[in-house]
């Protein structure tokens, strides 16, 4: 979609090889403890192993406590409206096909105000990652209750316990259409950055929820999936297809019906990538409709082209 | 060469009911109907033509035909010619049920209220206690800040009191949450701040257009986009020019105290259902926040219900509350009520607090927490032999230039101090223009992004004006 008149600005003679040191950029506000810091860490180490040039990088979010996440890291990026992030990340995407487009926001920015961009960015497999830091809590508006608190939670907006049923994050991004959905949580740097890592490397709408704890007015919501404390992380083996018999025991991610029978295990559940295929990009789609178009106007100016447009509306 | 027998009539069309559709020409097999040339005067459509030589009588077309009044049986003609009508469906089936019943007012009763101690409050507690005292029982909202412990409180009393708080998934869930509760005639309520009520401008709208209550407040915070959470002014033009879309108006409160928060949020509610359209109330983030003294009025509002309530009960049946109109004359009409209404709230709701006005040279026009600070410079000005005086709006829209123009006579100075760059003065300067008057010289203060015009800044123009005209 990029326009014949756009000029690129030019690129700096010489690329640093990305570290911690030059992509960070503002020191994180966030309260001691917040899971958020372990996020933004593997997001670090995820582009450090990358290595995509610098200037390609766009670090984008809403708003909440998780949105910050582009202020502190030294790439392009924006905090925008609260919910809707996604839009606008999109239109990033599909304007500059050749970015890496990150987005990052909470679970009230996702799946409340933000439902129904995530729903349409999601059909559409418009190419970026998004990571929903999911604290099951307003953090940022201290202590709501979010579309993620489970029944009982006592917000200041339920002060007596929330009663409506929280929504299925895998169900909800595995109904969307996203082609990649997995899950992990902040307190697991290495599967953490696995699956941060494999969602970017993936083409198309990869999407991975992040449980990342609210130590100031959700403390402890997590500790179900953290062995420290007595719970248990139990992540998802995936298949091999190595034609053994333990292989068919295995979790097969481009298996649909298996991913949404993971997705409604007992909590805390299991971790890691649910569903992963492979379906052509908007990016991708786009870029056809246009190179069809193109071909068949045999390179005449635009001016020509809207000339003849033109004398057939007369 | 028809063999069409009287078992098997021939079909019939009433040009008047017929869409166009041309459903019927692909049913006929011997293809009897042909597309029409002339458009019928009364639709505006092309009904087909029928040429019924070798018509068989098939009725094929008859059951391709989608309307329930176009291709019938010539038997079942009633009559031919022009003078064919529709059966009155009254006389097929009875008289409606619904028009035998209809709802009276039910008139609002007040309880006095214990005296009791004044309370020390925030802004946004006043405002919802004032609510609570006009039996508002319904209150939705998405959180935002500055304005969200409002909701928070209501969320903790209201199940006590057989109400309920809703956390919408956003604003614009909200918004039509109350325009639900709305129509159905009960009193509903948000609070929301500066983003939060952008979003609520198209339900606004709406509510607006099918004449629904609501009370909206709107603690505003610094914008425009995000903004911060710092106190602001300017969604002033927003609340008195810009409801969404169409011809809008709402009467606009500005409270300058929390004591002032609840009695104009308790008033609001019944200035909302006395003229059937929303009200706004607008406060500043700093006025949300701040804590001050509030005496409890001595009655409580147990709210009746309107007769246009869409109350699901036999007597309410036929109400019907939207906001369309597809008829011009009929959306024309709408218009001109809703403008008569705005011109009786314009003549009958101006408010204002005046403050040392009768004999002032030097004339502060200011509104919100502004004017307290406006007020601290008025009486400074005074202290320096100076004579100030305040003129602080009540009512936004409409502006109570009926309070204005007598005391500009001995205005030598206006002076508007906001939080906003000028939208306090464009409703005062507008109004003044449609009384005819040509003002006094006007100048400002302003300040914006968070900040408040401080009692300094306004005392040291008072004074530099002071100078300059002696
Ligand atoms: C239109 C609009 N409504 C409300 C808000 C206030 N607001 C800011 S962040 C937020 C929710 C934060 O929760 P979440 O998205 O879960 O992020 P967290 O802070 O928990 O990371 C809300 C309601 C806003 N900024 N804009
Ligand atoms: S309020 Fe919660 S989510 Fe926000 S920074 Fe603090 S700990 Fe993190
Ligand atoms: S009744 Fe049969 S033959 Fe006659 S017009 Fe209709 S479809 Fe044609
Ligand atoms: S099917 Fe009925 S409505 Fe449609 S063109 Fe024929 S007569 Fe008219
Ligand atoms: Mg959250």
């Amino acid at each position: 979609m990029s326009t014949e008149t756009s000029t690129a600005p030019a690129s700096p003679a010489v690329n640093l090889p990305l570290s911690k040191k030059t992509l960070t950029s503002d020191h994180p506000t966030w309260c001691p403890g917040c899971g958020d810091f372990a996020i933004l860490n593997v997001y670090y180490r995820v582009l450090e192993k990358l290595q995509y040039p610098q200037e390609s990088i766009v670090t984008f979010a809403g708003i909440g406590c998780s949105s910050r996440m582009p202020y502190f890291v030294n790439s392009h990026g924006g905090h925008y409206i609260h919910g809707r992030s996604l839009p606008f990340a999109a239109a990033i995407s599909l304007g500059r096909p050749d970015v890496h487009v990150f987005n990052f926001g909470g679970d009230g920015d996702g799946f409340s105000i933000g439902g129904n961009h995530l729903t349409h960015a999601a059909r559409k497999n418009t190419n970026m990652t998004y990571v929903i830091m999911d604290n099951s809590v307003y953090g940022l508006t201290k202590k709501q209750t979010s579309p993620t608190s489970p029944i009982g939670f006592k917000s200041k907006t339920d002060p007596t316990g929330a009663m409506d049923r929280p929504i299925n994050p895998m169900r909800t991004l595995l109904n969307s259409g996203a082609t990649f959905v997995a899950r992990s949580h902040a307190a697991q740097i290495g599967h953490m950055t696995e699956m941060m890592e494999r969602a970017a490397r993936h083409n198309g709408f990869s999407v991975v929820e992040i449980l990342s704890e609210c130590v100031e007015f959700y403390d402890g919501a997590f500790d179900a999936a953290v062995p420290r404390k007595g719970g248990a992380f139990q992540t998802i083996e995936l298949r091999k297809n190595d034609g053994t018999s333990e292989d068919t025991l295995r979790h097969d991610p481009t298996d649909e019906v298996a991913a949404f029978k993971l997705a409604g295990l007992e909590w805390p559940g299991k971790f890691g990538v649910f569903f992963e295929v492979k379906r052509p990009t908007k990016n991708e789609l786009e870029a056809g409709l246009v190179a069809r178009a193109r071909e068949k106007t045999k390179n005449a100016s635009d001016l020509d082209l809207l000339k003849g447009a033109f004398a057939r509306m007369r | 060469m028809s063999n069409a027998t009287s078992a098997r009539p021939k079909p019939f069309l009433q040009p008047e009911y017929c869409k166009g559709c041309l459903r019927c020409i692909e049913a006929c097999p011997r293809d009897c109907i042909t597309p029409g040339d002339e458009i019928n005067p009364l639709t505006g459509l092309r009904p087909v033509a029928l040429h019924l030589d070798n018509c068989n009588g098939c009725s094929l077309c008859i059951q391709a035909c989608p309307e329930p009044y176009g291709l019938r049986r010539q038997a079942a003609r009633p009559c031919v010619g022009d003078d064919f009508e529709l059966e009155d469906p009254a006389k097929l089936f009875g008289e409606r049920q619904v028009a035998n019943h209809s709802a009276g007012d039910v008139p609002d009763t007040f309880v006095p209220l214990p005296a009791c101690d004044p309370m020390i409050l925030k802004g946004t507690y006043a405002a919802a206690i004032g609510a609570l005292l006009a039996g508002c029982r319904h209150v939705f909202g998405y959180p935002i800040t500055p304005s969200t412990e409002g909701a928070e409180l209501m969320a903790k009393i209201l199940p006590k009191l057989n109400g309920s708080f809703v956390q919408a998934v956003s604003e614009v869930a909200a918004v039509n949450m109350m325009y639900g509760a709305g129509g159905a005639g009960v009193p509903c309520l948000t609070f929301t701040s500066s983003p939060g009520f952008s979003l609520m401008l198209e339900g606004i709208s709406y509510m607006i257009g099918a004449e629904v209550p609501g009370v909206f407040i709107n603690i505003m915070r610094g914008g425009p986009g995000l903004g911060n959470i710092g106190p602001e002014q300017a969604d002033i033009k927003l609340a008195c020019r810009g409801l969404g879309h169409g011809n809008t108006h709402a009467l606009v409160l500005a409270p300058s105290t929390p004591q002032e928060m609840l009695e104009l949020t308790r008033e609001a509610f019944e200035l909302s259902f006395l003229y059937r359209n929303p009200v706004v109330i607008l406060g500043d983030g700093y006025l949300g926040q701040m804590t001050g003294i509030v005496k409890l009025p001595a009655t409580l509002r147990r709210p009746g219900l309107p007769a246009w309530a869409v109350w699901g009960d036999r007597a309410h049946r036929h109400n019907l509350i939207c906001s369309i109109a597809l008829e011009e004359t009929d959306l024309e009409q709408r218009n001109r009520h809703l403008n008569i209404k705005y011109a009786e709230i314009s003549a009958h709701e101006q408010r204002s607090d005046l403050y040392r006005c009768e004999d002032a040279e030097m004339l502060v026009v200011a509104c919100n927490t502004p004017a307290r600070m406006a007020k601290g410079a008025v009486e400074a000005a005074r202290a320096h032999g100076v004579k100030a005086g305040l003129f602080r709006p009540i009512t936004l829209w409409p502006f109570p230039i009926d309070a204005l123009l007598p005391v500009l006579p001995t205005v030598r100075q206006l002076i508007v101090v906001e939080a906003s760059p000028g939208q306090l003065e464009d409703e005062m300067r507008l109004a003044l223009s449609h009384a005819g008057i040509a003002p006094p010289p006007i100048d400002h203060v302003r300040r914006f992004g968070g900040l408040l015009p401080q009692q300094s800044e306004i005392l040291a123009k008072i004074l530099n004006y002071q100078e300059v005209l002696s």
